[in-house]
């Protein structure tokens, strides 16, 4: 634990002793800022003749600009993402510090989880932005506790869950470049098989003419496949939380989906083990 | 210190080395001699955990490098050929953070640091970034890194390349001292440092082991008869693979 700080502290302070941690914070702030100040506009606009824009009455403010937001806030954070973590092992291979850092006592968790620890750091300082907009939000208007609180916790899950998807692509690649274009490649295919599941029927695809077991089992297996492929965007589970309805399994989703895309890292950098 | 028993390394189906053995004492220099591509920079990566060995093992410092790399690193300074280093960090700043991750406790870690970079003459360049050092430079903050935590095995690969004349002669004696109470083993392609720095030889080539000696049984202790003894060894090697394709080739042609 205490090497993981180690690793953790190194990697966190060369983000802003090169100019990338300021790039990617300083773009972040400047387009969530700015669409923040859209949104705001556009529900000012709103509140003041409903009926033009076909609401009834003043619609309610968490669900009409808030949860968007955070939503949007955790689209860009994917976006942006790959800058963050597409560095993290490919740059140790390709300068060679990778000889550096696997010589020195410290066991490939500690190495891996300094690492993702890092990356969830500029995950905390992009959400400071977000937090300095919900502060001058809630300086005007009564907002609800709940929706600030897992609007943001919302967007971390979503974060750090992307984030271990970077860090794993980066862990099989020496290249800055391709490790940063595969995960946001990876991110759209994702996102892509999502919106394709969306659009699938829903019945079962088996004619009518087969046996019936055979039917029922091959409508069994679609009906999986159709779930799975829905699940496969990473924001789709994001939707309903960032309104502050919390489910157990949205919240397992994320924990998960790091889980697992750690645990390949592992066994990436464990492979030079038993690869020539 | 040291205990190489049958190491093999394959990339492929080419071995880098191919079964070597041998062993480095406490407080004993043994220079890792052999041209380009003889396997020293594989032997010494194989050691320091870096790479697993395709076959064989190996102790240092009493623990298995298979079984214990941990351990074996806790005890290892090693000074990488290229000598990666984090370009943007300052060089007090990148050894403090090799001083953490090596273990030295947090209170004596300032000190350590003080002292390493004493060592290699690195105090006047503890607030440089490392990617605006010289090579010479460069070198010597491989080898504080090497250095810190006074590990008890030390693998240095080609210390003195790229250092000036009088540099070369500083870093030498540092290794020399060293030697009094370390383990190091050390690789090198220029013969007078051996005579000068080591007490007993190695001489690799083509992942094999082609003598191993005193400097003094090997060359009577100059450079000269070293340089002779070293291309001896090498090309006798070589004839070996000749005479192997010539019997091969006759015994191919037999078979027509």
């Amino acid at each position: 634990m205490r090497n993981s700080w180690a690793v953790c502290k190194r990697e966190f302070a060369s983000y802003f002793t090169t100019p990338i941690g300021y790039v990617v914070v300083g773009i972040f702030a400047a387009i969530s800022g700015l669409a923040f100040s859209a949104s705001f506009l556009f529900y000012a606009k709103v509140s003041v003749n409903p009926a033009m824009y076909a609401y009834s009455s003043v619609p309610d403010f968490e669900e009409t600009l808030l949860s968007p937001f955070l939503t949007f806030c955790g689209t860009l954070i994917v976006f942006i993402g790959p800058l963050v973590t597409m560095r993290l092992l490919a740059e140790e291979r390709n300068r060679g510090t990778m000889e550096l850092l696997l010589t020195q006592p410290l066991r490939d968790r500690e190495i891996i989880f300094g690492k993702y620890l890092a990356a969830l750091g500029m995950l905390v300082v992009m959400m400071g932005v977000v937090a300095v907009h919900l502060l001058i939000v809630s300086w005007y208007v009564q907002v609800e506790g709940a929706v600030l609180v897992f609007g943001l916790a919302t967007v971390f899950m979503m974060g750090a869950a992307f984030f271990s998807l970077g860090l794993f692509v980066s862990s099989v690649t020496s290249n800055q470049v391709t490790a940063g274009t595969l995960t946001f490649g990876l991110w759209f295919i994702l996102y892509i098989l999502g919106s394709f599941a969306e659009d699938l029927p829903e019945a079962n695809p088996a004619p009518e003419s087969w046996g019936e077991t055979f039917r029922n089992g091959v409508g069994f297996l679609y009906d999986i496949f159709r779930g799975f492929l829905h699940q496969l965007p990473i924001d789709f589970h994001a939707k309903e939380m960032a309104k502050g309805i919390v489910q157990p399994e949205d919240i397992a989703y994320y924990v998960l989906f790091a889980a697992f895309f750690l645990f390949l890292t592992f066994r990436s950098l464990e492979s030079r083990k038993w690869r020539a | 210190m040291i205990e190489v028993k049958g190491l093999t390394k394959y990339y492929g189906q080419l071995a880098a080395i191919e079964d070597v053995s041998f062993s480095v004492d406490k407080g004993e220099i043994l220079g890792f001699l052999g041209p380009n591509a003889a396997g020293k920079t594989t032997a010494m990566r194989i050691l320091t955990g870096f790479s697993p060995p395709s076959r064989g093992t190996a102790v240092v410092a009493g623990y298995d490098i298979k079984s214990d790399p941990i351990e074996v690193k806790r005890r290892v300074g090693y000074l990488p050929e290229s000598v990666p280093l984090y370009g943007e960090m300052l060089v007090s700043k990148f050894l403090q953070y090799v001083a953490e991750v090596k273990g030295v406790e947090r209170g004596r870690r300032k000190a350590e640091v003080g002292r390493v970079m004493e060592r290699c003459g690195l105090s006047n360049v503890s607030q440089r970034v490392c990617r605006n050092l010289s090579k010479g430079y460069r070198q010597r903050v491989g080898l504080a890194q090497a250095l810190i935590g006074d590990p008890p095995v030390l693998i240095l690969d080609e210390p003195t390349v790229g250092l000036d004349p009088r540099q070369v002669i500083e870093i030498r004696q540092v290794i020399k001292d060293l030697g009094r109470d370390h383990t190091v083993l050390l690789s090198t392609h220029i013969l007078p440092e051996v005579t000068m720095v080591c007490e007993r030889v190695l001489i690799i080539n083509r992942g094999r082991i082609v003598a191993q000696d005193t400097v003094a049984n090997l060359a009577g202790g100059t450079a000269r008869s070293l340089e002779e003894i070293f291309i001896s060894a090498v090309a006798r090697d070589a004839a070996d693979d000749q005479a192997a394709a010539h019997v091969a080739a006759a015994s191919a042609g037999g078979a027509l």
